[in-house]
């Protein structure tokens, strides 16, 4: 009886859809305009700013004009919002939600909205208690709280609107990721890949918050939105993907989290996401390929319905999530212009896939890669170093690179230009020795298995940030960093690049060459992602967060300074970065 | 007897923790869910107040009093303090209740603070510490209590204990010698 009432509401949702798809709009130019009301800028996640007051020409006369401190110490990833003259910040835990008003002189509050936060929350994040922004629709900003709840608040009074229960703490789940909105779903997903959580997406209603579907990342087909006909993934067939390649059931705690980023492409009508690492991490206890884990799936916004997936990483033994940025671009590929998909994996590699289908065409490592020798494109998979598998059987494996931290960290999205046809990206130059253990699952304790320290790759320096070709796999400039490099990245139509460091550098730099134009030290390490706006006199101006965090990695321990009953010594592959920042919570604004 | 530790998922756990532990551990598991519960271990009436018996070199082990009068209640002790052996088997116990994916290796502190740098956010007391583990504590450090019961909990309390302070030297210097 409930599965007929389903079908046929299926089969509505479906007709719906096809007549939505058949009506709709040209796509909107790409990038973001005066404005910035979704995560990246835009549906194709480009972090592209189509603002060009602020040049090369310029941009050595930028200066600071404004900093606000929210209060909150801890990692500020994602980025503000700027919607009809009105900046929004989201803090870390506990989740404070600020309204400047950009029309006055110093910004004053309009309001602020300090929702009740379950500090358990902080407990059962596995890196630090972020929160990677805000999404502006239909008059609200939405974004989620730590433990496990989506809100909706007036964008002009700061009033709650509605509230819903998404995750469970107690489970492990935890919600950093900022949602996305398509037409009237708000779609979001929760952290948790360290604890065992069987991942998922959700879509709510962006008028009630009331959960339209659930779909899981992996497990049976009937969890996943997987339905005859619909799903084609490119190099793989046959059913129940999601559950045969684990072995003995073990998807049940697989992880799969999602809290990075999701693209839209209106013309095909399909969603893009990356999903987290597998768990635990001693790979031996899940042998399979562990779909689909470490990969990117693309659905349908409306039911939910699986379209197609690639996994990046099969068997992921590393920790290597896919949950960074699938930036949409239109490419030309050896002569032939390609609706891409451009990606960079924690993996080491950066790939260009056919976002129609998932077909990879251009894999390249964007970092120093020793876990593998190049992506098979024939299969999609990966050719695998077998003496870096690792595993408990495999004893203490030396030398993998990248790091778990990634060859980027997920939380720091790349940013592309439409103007150079070049990406732009924080990256890690760190290696590891990885040792793994068993575990046993507890419920809301982590699910791990493994030493892994880090040393620096080749070179010495721990980070770079970097121009990327996506057509042909290049790098095409590169700025050494002394640190890993951990912010987001913005493009602009003024040939500017923007991105900070770890030791609290905010930087522009020439988006054809990579010089340097204008550096200013703001405090913290920048872990957050620059944005674009126009003011309210009609001037281009640039934001970024400073504060250093979500990742304990980063912080060293000894960055801290805010409890005198946790002092550590320094972590070894990167023993002076508390010289030079420590923890913080500001927001600034540059411009000319 | 506490009915916490009766539970079908507490036994299940116990068979996994036996499992995962070494012979010397099960031994002590065994003895703590026997049927009798030996008579120091304090599982029917949990601790409320520390006897305010500071070890050597521990700051702050216990709250302060109003007053300076403390509250009465039962007093509590480790009935492992300083065992060697219990001590080695409170390390293995604190990976395989996945204590390290938060406090790191050896305890020396990840997302959750550091437990081998001498200093304590609540007290440092063996009691102190039991009941951090025993009944958990704000920003999510679960309660191990329910799932390990007093005397799995008193273990991995001889074990932290265990480790050695370091000389407390509140500077970090970066001047070149």
């Amino acid at each position: 009886m409930r599965a007929a009432a389903a079908l046929a509401i299926l089969s509505l949702a479906v007709g719906a859809q096809r007549i939505l798809a058949a009506a709709a709009p040209a796509a909107p130019p790409a990038g973001a305009g005066g404005e910035w009301r979704m995560p990246a800028g835009d549906d194709a996640a480009t972090r592209f700013s189509r603002l060009q007051q602020i040049d090369a020409a310029n941009a050595p006369h930028l200066r600071p004009l404004w900093t606000f401190s929210t209060g909150v110490l801890g990692g500020h990833e994602g980025q503000p919002l700027v919607v009809d003259d009105t900046m929004y910040v989201v803090t870390p835990w506990p989740n404070v939600l600020y309204a400047f008003d950009l029309t006055r002189p110093g910004y004053p509050l309009k309001w602020k909205y300090r929702p009740d936060v379950n500090a358990d929350a902080i407990g059962e994040s596995c890196c630090d208690a972020v929160n990677r922004g805000a999404v502006f629709a239909d008059g609200k900003i939405i974004y989620n709280l730590l433990d496990g709840h989506t809100v909706a608040v007036d964008a002009a009074t700061g009033r709650r609107i509605w509230k819903t229960k998404i995750a469970d703490v107690a489970d492990g789940e935890t919600t950093t990721m900022a949602p996305f909105v398509v037409r009237d779903r708000v779609l979001v997903g929760a952290s948790g890949g360290e604890f065992g959580i069987y991942g998922w997406l959700k879509a709510l209603d962006l008028h009630t918050g009331r959960i339209v579907w659930t779909a899981h990342n992996l497990g049976p087909d009937a969890g996943m939105l997987v339905r005859p006909g619909i799903f084609h993934p490119p190099y793989v067939s046959g059913t129940e993907l999601g559950a045969r390649s684990w072995a003995h059931g073990t998807w049940k705690h697989g992880g799969a989290p999602v809290w990075g980023w999701i693209s839209y492409d209106p013309k095909l009508d399909l969603i893009y996401y990356g999903t987290g690492n597998a768990g635990p991490y001693d790979a031996d206890e899940r042998a399979g390929d562990d779909r689909w884990t470490s990969s990117v799936l693309a659905r349908r916004p409306e039911d939910g319905a699986l379209v197609w997936a690639y996994q990046f990483t099969p068997h992921d033994s590393w920790d290597y999530d896919a949950t960074g940025a699938m930036i949409l671009a239109d490419l030309t590929i050896a002569g032939r212009r390609v609706d891409a998909l451009v990606h960079f994996d924690k993996n080491g590699f950066a790939y260009t896939l056919d976002r129609a289908t998932g077909r990879v065409l251009v894999a390249k490592p964007f970092a120093h890669v020793t876990w593998a020798t190049s992506i098979d494109l024939a299969d999609g998979r990966p050719v695998v170093d077998p003496a870096m598998q690792t595993g408990v059987a495999e004893g203490n494996v030396k030398g993998i690179c990248p790091s778990l931290e990634g060859g980027v960290s997920p939380s720091s999205p790349a940013a592309y230009s439409p103007r150079t046809h070049l990406f732009y990206t924080s990256t890690n130059n760190l290696c590891m020795d990885y040792a793994a253990s068993r575990v046993s699952y507890l419920k809301g304790t982590p699910y791990i298995g493994v030493t892994s320290p880090y040393m620096a790759g080749p070179g010495g320096n721990l980070g770079a940030f970097i121009a990327w070709n996506g057509a042909t796999g290049r790098i095409a400039w590169k700025d050494p960093e002394r640190y890993p490099s951990w912010s987001g990245a913005l493009a602009t139509a003024g040939n500017v690049v923007f991105y900070g460091t770890l030791d609290g550098w905010f930087k522009a730099v020439d988006a054809t060459s990579g010089k340097l134009l204008y550096r200013f030290k703001v405090g913290s390490g920048v872990v957050g992602n620059p944005i674009a706006y126009r003011g309210p006199d009609g001037r281009q101006y640039v934001a970024v967060y400073a504060g250093i965090g979500g990742d304990w990695a980063l912080l060293a321990g000894d960055t801290r300074s805010d409890d005198p009953t946790d002092v550590r010594a320094p972590a070894d592959f990167i023993k002076d970065i508390a010289s030079r920042t420590s923890q913080g919570g500001i927001v600034w604004i540059f411009g000319l | 007897m506490s009915p916490v530790q009766r539970s079908p998922r507490n036994l299940r756990l116990r068979r996994a923790v036996r499992l995962a532990l070494p012979g010397a551990l099960a031994l002590v598991f065994a003895g703590s869910y026997g049927a009798t519960p030996p008579a120091a271990a304090p599982v029917a009436a949990p601790p409320v107040a520390a006897a305010p018996v500071a070890a050597p070199g521990v700051r702050n082990p216990a709250h302060l009093a109003a007053d300076g009068m403390a509250p009465p209640g039962p007093s509590v002790r480790n009935p492992y303090h300083g065992n060697t052996k219990i001590a080695k088997a409170g390390a293995a116990l604190f990976t395989s209740m996945n204590c390290d994916g938060c406090h790191g290796g050896d305890g020396s502190g990840w997302v959750g603070p550091s437990l081998a740098d001498g200093r304590w956010r609540y007290g440092g007391s063996d009691a102190a510490v039991f009941r951090s583990i025993f009944y958990g504590r704000p920003k999510g450090m679960p309660a191990f209590g329910g799932v390990l019961g007093a005397r799995g909990v008193w273990v991995l309390v001889t074990y932290l204990k265990s480790l050695p302070a370091p000389p407390d030297v509140p500077t970090e210097s970066w001047r070149r010698r």
